[in-house]
């Protein structure tokens, strides 16, 4: 029973960090109909500088520009780049496609600079846990779920209550009608795709620290694992990327706790899991299990 | 490449046809019937339902009540493209081509007339080979019909906006139809141009016998080529039959022509 | 262009048939570096070729055309080899074909239903799964370490070093020399097939889905039919890709298959240009042939290292992925048609340059560097 509980809790704090990448996919996917492929690089980036700062800045000082930086590079990737192929649906297509030529530059580069090491990001967790009656749990997994939970609810109050989110939701709904109630589609945008930087990089963090080595050039692929999550809600909900992020984060903590008794699933079937998941559920559901009206906009 | 069928083409009738969106009737118990041969006008003011209409006789809409038949064949249920080959082919209102040339759609539309799959497309079987001659030869005949000849080879994308309308009808008439569905076939075209496409119209029913239904503002048009009209007012039927006797009809008059005439002075 | 066929239909054999003598020379001229250059490079085609078909054409975005290499790859290595049940060599590299297109069938009730960017994932999920299947069913494809390849036999000829010894005009002929020949042969049956599909009936079908999947449906157009097939064919020439990938290698193993290779398919054919033969084959050229040329010529590359150098510094293998990434955004966001549509405008401009056709010429050369700076004036 123990065992059982341990698995959920880590399905829990796994599927928190999948929802900070999978809410940057959605906000990015709302604000420009674009699926950013190059999202595991820009979380990559975050970690990276964060590795590299914290010697000097301290991990508080690393992640606050770590977080900003990512952002700005994700926004102006977003602007300068994407947006010069123009900002209408047809083209969100193409821009799709750029950006897995952007990503295959960023990760060649940060690939190259990390080698084959494990960065430690200094963060203030280290190894240390903590008991909570008869589970054990890594003070960096509770971290990531209260983390999680604060920054997630930042974001929706974001959506809820300012103009930008407004303006987001608008452009959503219907890009012309937006643009002619004088929303600055450009800007309200590359806002998106700069708070969905923010999210990777703090989602880096999580990825990075206790029980993970540290930073490993591969650790942006982990976010891929956010595109089943993200699919799975259905693309344009974030409510649904929060659901399906907790789906695959429990899934793959479940798969990966009985592995023995899933041997015929084959060694190592937790990594592959969400995409069979996902499979099944779109299989079902063609365009998610949130998928409503938002998702016609591809 | 003679296909056409040599016999009437049977009679296309519409039977208490509802649609509902979500909450909202689009069309209510709608029925008439475009008896054999004959060009049938479905006529009414914006957002009357007329395009909704079309796309139940295409199948692209499912009818919440009511029933479509072909002669015999019932298509509320069946696929769009089962429709299209029991020989209703329909234009859009806005031009809908794909790239290439004028041959390249009018082959398109010759998609459910041939055979050939992808072993023997790939292959270059003579048997594909020989069908893709004869349809060409086929493709370029209805050309002429629509006055496109001398732009076969043209790309879609550099012709007038009249002669890529044209397109759109002579792609439907490659599926050598019995009934043909026009939605709004003149519409954004000069004077001169709606004359040409009347006139094509024209000669289309004299020449193949078609049953035509045919969707279109433009009210001298409709009253000229059509032989039964029905009127179709926020889903409902106000008014059904022949030019003449709608014209007079005070229910369209209040409903349409009233706002309808000075719509058509402006244009 | 009707008017033109005549003469067209007189130079156009003449042509083919004189690429088909240049691309038949290498052998006799060129080191077995260079034919295997070729031969990966004539593989990638055909597999870049299906993708076309399938992404440029149908329009569906496939991101898990590696998984179809594997079966492909991994089919033919089985059905052919020991363990597994030692079929004679063509018709195992025949069956490992169709279980590519069996594959892309098993797909079909995901290709028939799910769109657009949806459908990109839902086939990254095969690459992964693909994946993982390789690793783990250790007894059909060795697992980790992958399997060795049995080379290709036809009527006793072996395409492999010796058995028998072949001396064709004063070369020695060994294994790149002839899986040359049998590149090429594949190489141009990928052409004339896809070029029969694309003229004829079904490619039609298939662009009018991509343009308008409720046009095509009324044209009569069997939508959810259509789709399903892009998706079979197109994974066929993936699994003759695969074959012949895995005769060139001699070895296939699963981190080969990963989702790197479908984004390298991906770039393919849109640096190539999407929905045309002729750029899938340029673009699989170009990113076949482009690490290998980098690595071989590194110590003469300024800013690129030699391979294996000190950590951090620009290998060749790096050099060459930033090209490739940056000619995708280069690509996309300033010359939408690839490879295939620069070549288009510059013989088109070579032609209009032409002095016997100046009345035709509706455009001065001289507007046009104005119209391109316009939009420039316009932004704030």
């Amino acid at each position: 029973m123990t065992g059982f509980l341990d698995n959920v809790l880590n399905g829990l704090a796994l599927g928190a960090v999948y929802a900070l990448v999978a809410l940057g996919f959605v906000v990015m996917f709302k604000a420009s109909g674009v699926l950013n492929f190059a999202h595991g690089s820009l979380l990559l980036f975050g970690g990276y500088l964060i590795a590299v700062l914290h010697d000097d800045l301290g991990f508080a000082g690393a992640l606050a520009l770590a977080v900003l930086a990512t952002a700005a590079l994700a926004g102006a990737l977003d602007r300068f780049l994407l947006q010069r192929g123009g900002l209408d649906e047809q083209s969100a297509h193409i821009q799709t496609i750029v950006t897995i030529g952007i990503d295959i530059l960023l990760f060649t580069d940060l690939a190259r600079r990390i080698g084959g090491d494990l960065l430690p990001l200094g963060d203030p967790w280290g190894d240390a846990v903590t008991e909570l009656g008869p589970v054990t749990v890594a003070d960096s997994r509770l971290a990531a779920i209260v983390v999680s939970t604060v920054v997630i609810g930042t974001v929706f109050a974001l959506f809820r209550f300012t103009s930008w989110g407004l303006s987001l939701r608008a452009a959503a709904e219907d890009l012309e009608a937006a643009a002619l109630m004088g929303v600055r589609l450009g800007r309200v945008r590359a806002g998106g795709w700069a708070l969905a930087g923010a999210l990777a990089a703090l989602a880096a963090v999580f990825l990075a620290s206790f029980p993970a080595p540290g930073l490993e050039r591969t650790t942006g692929q982990i976010a891929l694992h956010a595109f089943p999550a993200a699919i799975l809600g259905g693309l344009a909900s974030p409510v649904g990327a929060l659901a399906g992020s907790l789906l695959i984060g429990l899934t793959e903590a479940l798969v990966v706790g009985y592995q023995s008794e899933l041997h015929v699933l084959g060694e190592g079937f937790g990594d592959v899991a969400p995409y069979a998941v996902m499979l099944l559920v779109l299989l079902v559901r063609p365009t998610g299990l949130f998928g409503g009206k938002g998702a016609a906009r591809v | 490449m003679n296909d056409r069928t040599p016999v009437a083409p049977p009679a296309l009738d519409v039977r208490d046809v509802t649609v509902r969106f979500a909450g909202l009737t689009a069309l209510d118990g709608v029925s008439f019937t475009a008896a054999p041969g004959s060009l049938h006008a479905l006529i009414g003011p914006n957002g009357a339902g007329k395009s909704t209409c079309f796309n139940v006789l295409s199948g692209l809409c499912r009818p919440d009540a009511g029933t479509v038949t072909l002669g015999d064949t019932e298509l509320t249920r069946l696929a769009p493209h089962r429709i299209a080959a029991l020989g209703v082919a329909r234009t859009f209102q806005n031009i809908v081509t794909t790239q290439g040339t004028v041959a390249d759609n009018l082959m398109l539309g010759r998609h459910a007339k041939s055979r050939a799959g992808y072993a023997a497309s790939a292959l270059r079987l003579p048997s594909a080979v020989r069908e893709q001659r004869a349809h060409l030869a086929r493709a370029r005949e209805i050309a002429e019909l629509t006055g496109l000849g001398h732009h076969f080879d043209s790309p879609v994308g550099l012709l007038s906006y009249g002669d890529r309308k044209r397109v759109e009808l002579a792609r439907a008439l490659c599926l050598e139809p019995r009934v043909l569905l026009l939605d709004e076939p003149v519409a954004g075209m000069n004077a001169a141009e709606r004359a040409r496409t009347a006139d094509v119209v024209r000669e289309l029913r004299a020449e193949l016998g078609l049953t035509i239904v045919l969707v279109e503002h433009d009210m001298g048009l409709v009253m000229r080529l059509a032989d039964d009209v029905t009127v179709l007012d926020f889903g409902r039927t106000i008014a059904h039959g022949t030019p003449d006797e709608v014209r007079q009809d005070p229910e369209v008059l209040r409903a349409y022509l009233g706002t309808g005439t000075q719509e058509e002075e402006a244009a | 262009m009707s008017d033109r066929l005549p003469g067209a239909l007189t130079r156009r054999p003449a042509r083919i048939l004189l690429l088909a003598v240049a691309l038949c020379l290498p052998p006799f001229y060129l080191d077995a570096f260079w034919l295997r250059i070729g031969l990966f490079s004539m593989a990638a085609a055909i597999g870049a070729v299906g993708l076309s078909l399938l992404s440029g054409t149908a329009g569906q975005l496939s991101l898990g055309h590696a998984f179809f290499l594997a079966v492909g790859a991994y089919g033919y290595a089985y059905l052919a080899g020991e363990p597994g049940p030692g079929l004679p060599p063509v018709i195992a590299a025949v069956l490992a074909v169709l279980l590519a297109g069996a594959a892309g069938g098993l797909f079909s009730p995901v290709a028939g239903r799910v769109k657009g960017i949806y459908l990109g994932i839902a086939t990254l999920a095969l690459v992964f799964l693909g994946h993982h299947v390789l690793l783990t069913a250790d007894s059909v494809t060795g697992g980790f370490n992958g399997r060795s390849v049995p080379p290709l036999e036809l009527g006793g000829f072996a395409f492999a070093a010796s058995d028998p010894e072949l001396v064709v005009l004063g070369v020695p002929f060994g294994a790149e020399e002839r899986l040359w020949f049998l590149g090429l042969a594949l190489f141009a049956f990928t052409w004339f097939t896809a070029g029969g599909l694309l003229r004829g009936r079904p490619g039609r079908a298939l662009a009018a889905l991509r343009d308008s999947e409720t046009a095509a449906a009324v044209m009569g157009v069997d939508v959810a039919r259509h789709r399903s097939a892009a998706f079979v064919v197109s994974s066929m020439y993936a699994g003759l890709a695969g074959v012949l990938l895995a005769l060139a290698f001699r070895r296939v193993v699963p981190d080969y298959f990963s989702l790197a290779l479908s984004i390298d398919y991906l770039a393919m054919i849109v640096i190539g240009g999407l929905g045309s033969v002729a750029g899938a084959t340029a673009g699989a050229v170009f990113v076949t042939a482009l690490p290998l040329l980098m690595t071989r010529y590194a110590d003469q590359l300024p800013l690129v290292a030699a391979p294996g150098s000190t950590e951090g510094a620009v290998g060749p293998t790096e050099a060459a992925r930033y090209l490739y990434g940056a000619a995708i955004v280069l690509v996309l966001l300033y010359a939408p048609d690839g490879l295939h549509g620069l070549a288009r405008r510059v013989r088109e401009h070579l032609r209009r340059r032409r002095p016997r056709t100046p009345a035709t010429d509706p455009v001065p050369p001289p507007p046009q560097p104005a119209a391109a700076a316009r939009p420039k004036e316009h932004t704030p």
